[in-house]
């Protein structure tokens, strides 16, 4: 029965109450362990689509009569148009329409930071449309930029106002303390950088608008778009078959969006909009950069009595104020903790979710700070961790729908007491060093989502549900969950998603929360036809329905009596079986979380600060596993990708005008295969017995947020160097070595501090 | 714009004159193209006036990188050089004769900022970000020279030989000044043709940079040990690849807040690469 309750609902650590419609899920999960396809290794389903550049991405879209859209970005971080004059532009060869300021929202003469947006034109070919950019005749009147994020605070020049938390009583934990550490740690701004850029085709129809748009969340931006063209949301239909990555940039509208519906509407033609490299690593989205004072106390015997922070976050021109403080909330059980957390304006481009936004951040700096008390106290960092385990929610009691953090820390002793043989491998010139960190973060998921299932003569099942798949391989998992519950081997079940117009509502792929949201919804479809499927049966076969079940492929009978599939499904001519399922709620009263630790394991050039990562162990927490290679593949994915904010990605701006200088990808320094360490991934694969009928969170965001900490414990335990600003560079881990050294020197001094 | 194809080098020479911009691998030269820091109304492909191939000591100027990291014939220093600069794709295609004219990534040039090296009044990397830039001769301009090959070459003494002289590898580059912004003394139109190596016993080319594969020189440094001589180069250093008298003369560098790091990063890897030499 469908019910409408008042709920927490949380994406990404954002909460608010809301209601929400839910369907009761009598389905009992399966018994923990593989299955006959769920908990298997499946490699994608649409693996060979991609390989040979046959699956159709928003980029391969060539729709007849199609338009380019560019867009006339501001050069200066600040700066109001003065004059503009759009008359060269609108004559010059293949331009069919010319957007101006303010004539489409988020397109106006008020640059707030460097690629603002300020007019658009539409032309044959992308190339005319960017000469005609350079025709629009501008008189851009400079104004004096804020680009300093503390004195952005100093000013009240926020995006959100300062957000503090307390619980028990700080000060007075400080002063039970034997030991406190206080120390400041800096991160820097990271761009997403997707395979694919930000890209749309708008089409009309009538009155009608068709997009095809690199999306993470398909009815979002259905919903978002209806909004700000003021039209029924149905009257919007949003298509992406498939996408390259967003990482949390692709979560919502974009005024490339809006430029490019409008420009489609005013010429009649299809109008496609596709960011390009530079424009996505100045306004594709991006992490704030972040400046942290950090505090930790704790009693001789490890129990930590406080802890406080201060996280001032650079958050652009808009955006949002991400949980930094989140780890220092919830990862311990600690009762006096007191956190303030600014978001500071700045004309500076817009931050947008990154994968895991504010838990990088704010992990890096308790996890590191951690370490720090460890070493004062004389205790083993590991087991100070689990000193200070956190059995219920830590800031309201809470219990958790499951935590099985403690059996990731059993795992991880092994690896640990590696360590002094880690060690004992330095040199003259590379020292080597272990270092670990916890990871906790969200990923439960929620209501409402929807998914059907279609079965037919041939005895193939079709999974039908307008989701996206980010990249993830979330097609294979939900064809994993489908086919479990049907009892047909992997490759009798297809899966359509990807058009709003072809399906039920979907989630956002945002939050670690596809999984989790979209698996039980295909799975109570599935479990609709199934039952529908024995019901035909039961007639057919003259057994009692509650004998009966399907088993790789078969109709199988209590009783011993076994009939192929086809058997029913032959009988079915036109007729189809139609199942019907959706997400139940999230269990009442608890916290859903997923947790972890990671490993790493390094050498340091003490000469030239080199750092090279030479093993990370990752154990994670996050429930049921469905596709265990496309969870090794998501591990993998999130470490790599924190190994480039760890030691070499950063958006660099000019300090005097504001101007991002790290537009390509020289610049912007990804990680690239050499700089992949052997990377071990152990996941717990308990299902959470009270979410939902699968018992399985979300992994998106898990693997990418212990792993700088961790790596930057095992350069002090390498080193006895605390670096303690992202990225670690060689100028970094220098300073830091001097620094230590220098500690050696004045023993007296690191004493009193 | 308009491509030509000349088939030999006196018709090339011919028809670079007049701002036509000779075009070899394509590397450097087509993103400076798309970024409009470099204009041409015509493109001479070079690619049969300019010899490719080595024979003996002499090089071809349209020897590619790979082809050079994969010789037998060419002495460590700079098949390291080859081996450790941008990636596979970049060093099939890029040229020794082209990479020996690499601009600087200083991303205020790359940019187009009005800078001292676009004719300016400013170096905007001074009070800006400056960590990938010069610690030595950076007093006019901070930008550094990417080239490691360049590095390797003129450790190893390289002459070379353009269709109208021959000079040491040292005498290409000149420092910018206030009335010549250029970091090359090539003529127009004057195109590289060979280059020559002396004889060396032992060389070795060392290299820091932000990643293991695919960045450009945080520091390189490049030794060769030719008679009594040893000679060091450094790239990543200074404005132009950089000939050092001696690890001694690192205490004269003249480091920005920010490239203080390279300074000592040169120190260890200059000890380290004379290390190796026999």
């Amino acid at each position: 029965m469908a019910r409408l309750i008042r709920s927490e609902k949380e994406v990404e650590g954002r909460y608010e109450e809301v209601w929400t419609l839910v369907e009761e899920d009598a389905l009992d999960q399966w018994p923990a362990g593989p299955g006959d396809v769920v908990g298997r290794d499946a490699p994608r389903l649409d693996g060979y689509e991609k390989a040979r550049g046959e699956a159709r991405y928003t980029g391969d879209i060539r729709l007849p009569g199609m338009l380019h859209a560019a867009l006339l970005r501001s050069p200066f971080a600040r700066a109001r148009v003065a004059r503009i004059d759009v008359a060269a532009a609108a004559a010059a060869p293949g331009v069919h329409a010319v957007v101006g300021p303010g004539e489409v929202q988020g397109v106006d003469g008020e640059a707030s930071f460097e690629g603002y947006a300020v007019a658009a034109v539409a032309a044959q070919s992308a190339g005319q449309a960017h000469a005609a950019l350079r025709l629009l005749d501008v008189e851009w009147e400079e104004l004096e930029p804020l680009l300093d994020a503390d004195e952005a605070v100093r000013r009240g020049s926020l995006v959100s106002p300062t957000r503090e938390y307390a619980r028990g009583d700080y000060e007075r934990g400080l002063a039970e303390a034997d030991a406190v550490v206080e120390a400041a740690y800096t991160t820097q701004t990271l761009n997403h950088n997707p395979l694919e850029t930000h890209q749309c085709v708008c089409e009309w129809r009538g009155d009608s608008l068709d997009v095809h748009v690199s999306t993470q969340y398909i009815w979002g931006l259905r919903n978002e778009l209806a909004e700000a063209l003021g039209l029924p949301q149905d009257k919007v239909r949003v298509i992406c078959e498939f996408m390259g990555g967003g990482f949390g940039a692709k979560n919502g509208i974009g005024n490339y969006l809006l430029v490019a519906a409008e420009l489609a509407k005013r010429t009649g033609r299809p109008v496609r909009c596709a960011l390009s490299r530079r424009e996505e690593n100045v306004v594709g989205g991006n992490r704030n950069a972040t400046r942290q004072r950090v505090t930790a106390a704790a009693r001789a015997d490890g129990t930590l009595t406080a802890l406080g922070g201060e996280f001032t976050c650079a958050l652009g021109w808009g955006g949002w104020l991400p949980p930094t403080s989140g780890p220092m909330q919830l990862l311990y059980a600690c009762e006096n903790v007191k956190t303030v957390e600014h978001g500071a304006k700045l004309n500076l481009p817009p931050m947008a979710a990154f994968r895991a936004p504010g838990f990088v951040e704010g992990t890096w700096s308790l996890e590191c700070v951690l370490d720090k008390l460890a070493a004062q106290l004389g205790i083993d960092p590991l087991e100070l961790r689990k000193l200070n385990y956190a059995h219920a929610d830590a800031m309201d009691g809470r219990p958790f729908s499951s935590k099985n953090l403690m059996e990731c820390y059993r795992r991880a002793e092994p690896h640990w007491e590696r360590r002094h043989e880690v060690r004992a491998r330095s040199d003259e010139i590379w020292k080597r060093g272990l270092g670990m960190a916890s990871q906790i973060w969200y990923g439960g998921g929620g209501p409402p989502s929807y998914a059907w299932v279609r079965l037919g003569s041939d005895g193939r099942a079709n999974v039908v549900t307008a989701m996206q798949d980010i990249g993830t391989g979330t097609r294979t998992a939900m064809a994993q969950i489908a086919a479990e519950e049907l009892g047909l081997p992997l490759d009798r079940v297809e899966v359509q998603i990807g058009d709003s117009a072809r399906g039920p509502f979907a989630s956002i792929s945002g939050g670690s929360s596809t999984l989790p949201s979209m698996g039980p919804a295909v799975r109570s479809a599935a479990a609709d036809a199934a039952r529908q499927v024995l019901e035909l049966a039961a007639q057919r076969f003259e057994r009692e329905e509650r004998l009966l079940s399907l088993k790789g492929g078969d109709i199988v009978s209590f009783d011993g009596g076994s009939w192929p599939l086809a058997e029913i499904t032959g009988l079915l001519a036109d007729g189809q079986i139609l199942g019907k399922g959706a997400r139940g709620p999230n269990p009442a009263g608890m916290r859903v979380l997923t947790f972890g630790i990671q490993l790493a394991e390094v050498a340091v050039d003490v000469g030239t600060g080199e750092v090279r990562v030479e093993k990370v162990v990752a154990i994670h927490d996050v429930g049921r596993v469905i596709n265990p290679l496309g969870a090794r593949s998501q591990v993998e994915g999130g470490i790599i990708q924190a190994l480039g904010h760890t030691f070499s990605e950063a958006r660099l701006d000019d300090p005097a005008t504001g101007v991002v200088l790290t537009k390509t990808l020289d610049a912007y320094k990804l990680p690239t295969i050499a700089d992949v360490p052997e990377i071990v991934c152990d996941l717990v694969d308990e299902p959470d017995e009270h979410l939902t009928n699968l018992g399985s969170k979300g992994l998106g965001e898990p693997p990418i947020v212990p792993t700088a900490a961790a790596i930057a414990n095992a350069i002090r335990d390498a080193t006895g160097a605390d670096v303690t600003s992202l990225p670690i560079t060689r100028e970094e881990v220098l300073r830091a070595l001097h620094e230590a050294e220098q500690r050696k020197k004045e023993p007296v001094a690191a004493g009193a501090a | 714009m308009r491509l030509e194809r000349p088939s030999s080098r006196e018709e090339a020479v011919a028809a670079l004159g007049d701002g036509a911009v000779a075009l070899a691998g394509g590397t450097e030269l087509v993103p400076l193209l798309h970024e409009g820091i470099v204009a041409a109304e015509t493109l001479v492909d070079v690619s049969a006036a300019v010899p490719r191939g080595i024979a003996g000591r002499v090089i071809g100027a349209g020897t590619t990188l790979a082809e050079l990291e994969g010789s037998d014939a060419i002495p460590e220093a700079l098949r390291e050089a080859c081996r450790l600069a941008a990636s596979p794709q970049l060093r099939n295609m890029g040229t020794i004769g082209g990479n020996l004219l690499q601009a600087t990534r200083c991303w205020y040039w790359r940019l187009r900022f009005p800078c001292r090296l676009h004719g300016g009044e400013t170096c905007h990397a001074r009070e800006g970000q400056h960590r990938e830039h010069a610690f030595l001769a950076n007093d006019f301009c901070a930008s550094a020279h990417p080239s490691d090959p360049a590095a390797a070459l003129l450790a190893l003494g390289a002459r070379i030989r353009t269709d109208r002289r021959e000079l040491d590898l040292a005498e290409l580059y000149r420092l910018p000044t206030e009335d010549d912004r250029s970091t090359t003394t090539l003529e127009p139109g004057e195109l590289i043709v060979e280059l020559e190596l002396p004889e060396v016993q032992s060389s070795a080319y060392l290299k820091a940079m932000d990643r293991q594969r695919w960045a450009f020189a945080l520091v390189g440094v490049a030794v060769a040990r030719a008679g009594g001589e040893t000679r060091i180069a450094l790239a990543g250093a200074a404005p132009v690849p950089w000939l050092l008298g001696s690890a001694a003369d690192l205490d004269a560098a003249t480091p920005l807040p920010g490239t203080a790091f390279k300074v000592e990063i040169a120190r260890t890897l200059v000890s380290r690469a004379l290390a190796t030499l026999q």
